[in-house]
């Protein structure tokens, strides 16, 4: 099998993996968002609950939430798609992460202009939506590209509770016509033409980001 | 002085603050009548900025009493987000909000805490601008600007809530000496308009061109109180006299 | 089959005689990456087209997925007269993908150190290479060594990704475990609390490491 054969093989798994990585940035970008607004703000009690809810998610191995989900969740009861077990265990794993890096994003943010806000007489609740959040998102657009590139490669691992991507087509190819160096070869190459676009793009909204802050702590 | 009938804009009594151990106000008890400009000045750590970050309760004090505009504020009075929209600060560090224009800065607040419609909030900001002689800055960022030019914006961005008292926490401090003067123009140009003023600063001209009183403060204390004529040419306070020796 | 706890604590002695092969996996990557990642940092510096070549090696690390990685070294090296016992393939996949990660590290350990100390060095009449030694390098290692906990980590969390190309890892033993008994519910659940528990004890002896060393390194 020529090696265009090979790559356009695996790109059949495409549809499978493009859709893990959507519905997985379903879970996680909200996930990240509210549980890192959470643990910003939350004290005692509240906050502990908030710490265990993420650390659960992002402490585990993201290999082992997929199969914990996939195979101990029918054990009580609970029945779930494939692509939904892998959306949801990728999705949240990650989120995990990100939360981590919206709570630093809040608590860097220079405090006096959530004091201005409160000598404004703005409701916490505004001084967050419309001064805080709006200043730590685009600073996290960098992190935010970095999740998406991390769900891209993560949905290799679906390729093991069967689902049909990239990954779980390479491995087919490969079995049938015994030519590893050019499978996974070509398997690498697919996850490059994927995510190396991505991760420029990354490193391009990074620069961007330090020059526009640069301007803005003038004194 | 003014009539008895009118209360006190500020009024404060008693107050102790500690950060721990440490005791940062000490009985502290001061009364601004409407319209009165109070200068507060004193050596670094002599908890002149802690004062005035209780009276719009940036800071919490741990005993005693304060009343702005006739209201008890205190850690537990409810919604106290209302009542900061009638006291305005003016921060050493400017905060003006780095993702807003000049003019959204201003407006802000007025539409969402008075809730009001675009247009009117934005005439009203245009006529601040105007009175701190800024106005065809409306449509830059702060990162654009000097930090006079920011710190004017500031003031227009507090006046435009049209507050009853107005807090200023070391305004010209991080400024350039270049810059000072349009800052205290500024606040010269407020205070003829008859706002109480409430000013912790180190610029003793201002001090002695605008208010009406000032205020010594030591060690967590008010030391010495008197009209700026008597306060600078005759101290009657060691430690005023000390500090004024080593700043004149 | 609805889930039997009894069953999920008489299998977990069994899948904790892993504990120790996934501890070792996880410090030779670790040390590897870092040794890798040394090695790179110097090549880099070294020569302008050979810092071009490694950057985009170390992007072609971070676009592609670890599992690809691991297939990639398990099937493909022996076909080039290089056979790695199944540990070893895993030790070595995972110090290369780690190896694109540590660049923080590195950089914060290299350049963070003030010139001034060096130039402190110089000026008490200490040999360059006394200088290195003596003072750049100890505060380099303690610039280095909070991340590199941080790493030890994500290592270790990545130990189960080994059990695809059978290596006897705790999560493989849970694979067996379920294979020999049709009931995959209860070693996986089981399995995941024992990496959750790891990786939660791991990482508060590493942040209390951090904080012994910012106590030490206050200036």
């Amino acid at each position: 099998m020529e090696s265009f054969d090979i790559l356009a093989g695996i790109f059949e798994g495409f549809k499978v993996t493009a859709l893990v990585t959507l519905y997985g940035m379903m879970w996680a970008v909200p996930f990240a968002l509210i549980t890192g607004v959470l643990q910003h703000f939350t004290r005692g009690a509240a906050r502990v609950a908030v710490t265990c809810v993420i650390e659960f998610w992002r402490s585990s191995p993201v290999l082992i939430l997929l199969f914990v989900l996939y195979y101990a969740l029918p054990g009580f009861g609970i029945r779930l798609s494939g692509m939904t077990v892998g959306a949801m265990a990728l999705g949240l794993n990650i989120g995990g992460y990100g939360s981590q890096a919206v709570r630093a994003a809040l608590q860097s943010l220079d405090r006096g202009q959530v004091e201005a806000g409160r000598a404004l007489g703005l409701h916490r609740l505004h001084i967050l939506w419309l001064i805080e959040l709006p200043q730590v998102l685009s600073a996290m657009m960098p992190t935010f590209v970095n999740q998406f590139i991390q769900l891209v490669k993560g949905t290799a691992i679906v390729s093991l509770i069967t689902l049909t991507d990239m990954t779980f087509r390479a491995k087919q190819i490969a079995d049938a016509q015994y030519n590893p160096i050019g499978v996974y070869t070509s398997l690498m190459i697919a996850y490059l033409i994927v995510c190396y676009p991505a991760t420029l793009f990354g490193r391009y909204l990074e620069n961007r980001v330090r020059i526009e802050h640069r301007g803005s702590r003038e004194i | 002085m003014t009539s008895s009938s009118t209360p006190p804009a500020v009024c404060i009594s008693g107050l102790q603050k500690w950060y721990g151990r440490y005791q940062a106000l000490c009985d502290v008890d001061l009364n601004v009548a409407a319209n009165e400009r109070v200068v507060i000045c004193g050596p670094s750590g002599s908890g002149k900025s802690t004062l005035i970050r209780c009276i719009n309760q940036l800071e919490t004090h741990d005993a005693g009493t304060i009343e702005v505009n006739g209201k008890r504020v205190d850690r537990s009075t409810p919604r106290m987000h209302m009542l900061r929209r009638d006291i305005g600060m003016v921060f050493q560090h400017f905060n003006l909000f780095p993702h807003l224009t000049v003019l959204e800065n201003c407006t802000l607040a007025l539409r969402k805490a008075r809730k009001m419609k675009l247009a009117q909030a934005q005439e009203i900001a245009e006529h601040y601008l105007n009175r701190v002689r800024i106005p065809e800055q409306r449509g830059k960022y702060p990162g654009q600007l000097s930090g006079g030019q920011q710190q004017r914006v500031a003031i227009a961005r507090a006046l435009c809530m049209s507050p009853k008292v107005m807090l200023f926490d070391e305004p010209t401090s991080a400024l350039d000496p270049e810059m000072i003067k349009e800052v205290l123009d500024v606040m010269t140009d407020v205070a003829s308009e008859g706002m109480t003023m409430i000013c912790v600063t180190h610029e003793m001209n201002f001090a002695r061109t605008v208010a009406n009183r000032v205020v010594f403060m030591d060690a967590g204390r008010i030391v010495e109180q008197s009209d700026p004529r008597t306060f600078f040419s005759r101290p009657s306070h060691p430690r005023a006299q000390q500090f004024l020796s080593q700043i004149l | 089959m609805k889930f039997d706890p009894d069953f999920a604590l008489s299998v977990t002695p069994l899948i904790l005689t892993g504990l120790g092969t996934t501890l070792w996996i996880a410090v030779a990557a670790s040390l590897c990456a870092a040794v890798l990642r040394f090695i790179f940092e110097i090549l880099r510096r070294s020569n302008r087209w050979l810092g071009y070549v490694m950057r985009f090696v170390i992007d072609v690390i971070r676009s592609t997925p670890v599992l690809v990685q691991l297939y990639f070294i398990y099937f493909v090296l022996p076909f080039y007269g290089l056979t790695l016992p199944a540990i070893a393939s895993g030790v070595l996949g995972l110090s290369i993908y780690y190896s694109g990660y540590l660049a923080e590290v590195f950089k914060g350990g290299i350049d963070s150190i003030d010139t001034g100390q060096f130039e402190a060095g110089k000026a008490l009449g200490l040999r360059r290479r006394d200088v290195i030694v003596s003072v750049i390098l100890p505060q380099m290692l303690r610039n280095v060594a909070a991340p590199m906990g941080n790493y030890f980590v994500s290592a270790l969390k990545a130990t189960p990704y080994l059990a695809v190309i059978a290596v006897p890892e705790m999560l493989g033993i849970a694979m067996e475990v379920g294979s020999n008994s049709f009931r995959y519910a209860e070693p996986m659940v089981a399995v995941g609390v024992i990496f959750l528990t790891l990786a939660l004890c791991i990482s508060y002896v590493v942040r209390l490491l951090e904080r012994r060393l910012q106590i030490a390194h206050q200036r």
